[in-house]
């Protein structure tokens, strides 16, 4: 059984020992159900990606306008001097 | 949950509510989650733009689940979502959502309503907070299906900001429908309750009908689950304090802060689709789980043929589990299919169609109410 603390630690979530308690009855009632799923003959069957037949749609290379500095900055929690600010990462 | 999380005090047939998770330029969006908190759309959803292009207003922004995540635990809340009660308490003629898990196509029909889940492809999810990008579809809440097909008619069509969507620029729900014949899944049919049944033999009584089988049906509420957990866990992961949202105010260091944010920012079921989400893409498990779920999901949608029918019946409501009710409302986002969903003698009805027959859906409905 996959320990859900590494899934922790892997999506730097922290789980208060009730909200561990709730996940892994989720996880072990979602593993249970998904047993199902082993049964099926999926040998030659190619993933399914994306529904739709058609391929990516991709525009021209052309340079557009799109946010400018201050909208995208306008929602970071701290900011300097035109620049999304974070704690040191360096020593 | 209250209806809205912001009114607008604008009502009338040209009033649309929004669920919180499309943007609307200065406007707060929360997706009722606080790892949004604060956060402002600098830019308006392609639906919003082609709505208030052709004279809708907004009424305001509903209220919704967490990012409209399906609720595994219990939910002491049995009021219905706020783009619901929008639409059934008359304050918007309309609302615009994103229905993955069926919440919305269940309560429409609990609440006096309709919902429309449009073809994959054919309105643009440009401005939608991302959820589950291959099944994200923004669907309509109405009260009457031929205005809510109204609706759609003005915010489908191709957008160059969406790149995954069908070419066509327009669409004509109204255009003659053709002969309808009915798939009845008599199996999932046999699963709902005595009145509910009975219901769906008088409705199909008026239409040619045939008897169908939905194979793998059982498996459609896991393939859902596994797929739909992988990509919110992937799309969940821009949520880091940084650029924009929530950000934890104690932390020692950058990973502290990642991690403090996401704790404090996240609810329940948005932790346990994250955290399912990471070990179904995980390497130990992503052939058990993840990929064998892409394949079985191709089976899946190559198992609906609409070779002897075109239209399938199905009821809204097969017992009390969410989970288990899931299988009712994922095959059109794991198919990519329309579908639409109403009362008919109390008694919730869905519908699901082609890719782009939504044509035949309407004049289903219309055949039904005549």
């Amino acid at each position: 059984m996959p320990r859900i603390e590494d899934y922790e630690t892997m999506t730097k979530i922290s789980l208060t020992k009730e909200e561990r308690g709730i996940v892994s009855g989720h996880m072990n009632m979602l593993l249970d159900s998904f047993k199902e799923l082993g049964d099926i003959d999926v040998s030659g069957v190619e993933p399914l990606v994306s529904v739709l037949d058609i391929t990516n749609d991709m525009r021209d290379d052309v340079a557009i306008k799109t946010l400018s500095r201050e909208e995208l900055l306008s929602n970071a929690p701290e900011q300097y001097d035109g620049y999304f600010q974070v704690p040191r990462t360096v020593d | 949950m209250g209806l809205f999380i912001e009114n607008y005090n604008i009502s009338g047939a040209d009033a649309v509510a929004l669920e919180d998770s499309i943007m609307e330029k200065g406007r707060g969006v929360t997706v009722g989650s606080r790892i949004l908190k604060n956060f402002v759309s600098p830019f308006n959803a392609t639906v919003v733009d082609r709505l208030l292009d052709n004279g809708f207003k907004i009424a305001g922004r509903a209220n919704m689940d967490e990012f409209g995540l399906l609720k595994l635990s219990r939910d002491d809340d049995n009021m219905p979502t706020g783009a619901i009660r929008a639409v059934s308490d008359d304050v918007a003629a309309f609302s615009l959502c994103n229905d993955l898990f069926g919440r919305y196509r269940r309560e429409a029909t609990e609440n006096d309503c309709c919902y429309i889940h449009p073809t994959y492809g054919t309105v643009s999810r440009y401005g939608l907070v991302p959820l589950a990008s291959s099944m994200d579809q923004i669907g309509i809440v109405c009260k009457d299906l031929a205005q809510g097909f109204g609706l759609l008619s003005y915010i489908s069509g191709k957008d160059p900001k969406d790149g995954a969507m069908f070419p066509e620029s327009t669409y004509d729900y109204t255009k003659p429908a053709g002969e309808i014949t009915l798939g009845v899944p008599k199996s999932v049919i046999e699963k709902a309750d005595v009145d509910t049944q009975d219901a769906i033999t008088e409705f199909i009584d008026g239409f040619a009908n045939t008897e169908i089988d939905l194979e793998h049906f059982d498996l459609y509420s896991r393939v859902m689950y596994i797929l739909s957990s992988a990509e919110i866990s992937n799309n969940l992961s821009r949520y880091d304090g940084i650029k924009f949202g929530y950000r934890a105010s104690n932390f020692s260091d950058l990973e502290d802060l990642y991690t403090k944010t996401r704790s404090e920012g996240f609810g329940p079921d948005a932790k346990s689709a994250i955290i399912m989400g990471a070990m179904m893409l995980s390497k130990d498990q992503y052939g058990a789980y993840y990929e064998r779920a892409m394949k079985v999901r191709r089976l899946i949608k190559e198992s609906i043929k609409f070779d002897r029918y075109n239209v399938i019946v199905l009821p809204c409501n097969i017992g009390d589990d969410p989970y288990e009710n899931l299988s009712l409302y994922a095959l059109s986002p794991l198919a990519g299919l329309p579908s639409v969903s109403f009362s008919y003698k109390g008694h919730g009805i869905q519908l699901i169609a082609g890719v782009k027959n939504e044509d035949l859906l309407l004049s289903t409905w219309e055949v039904c109410k005549a």
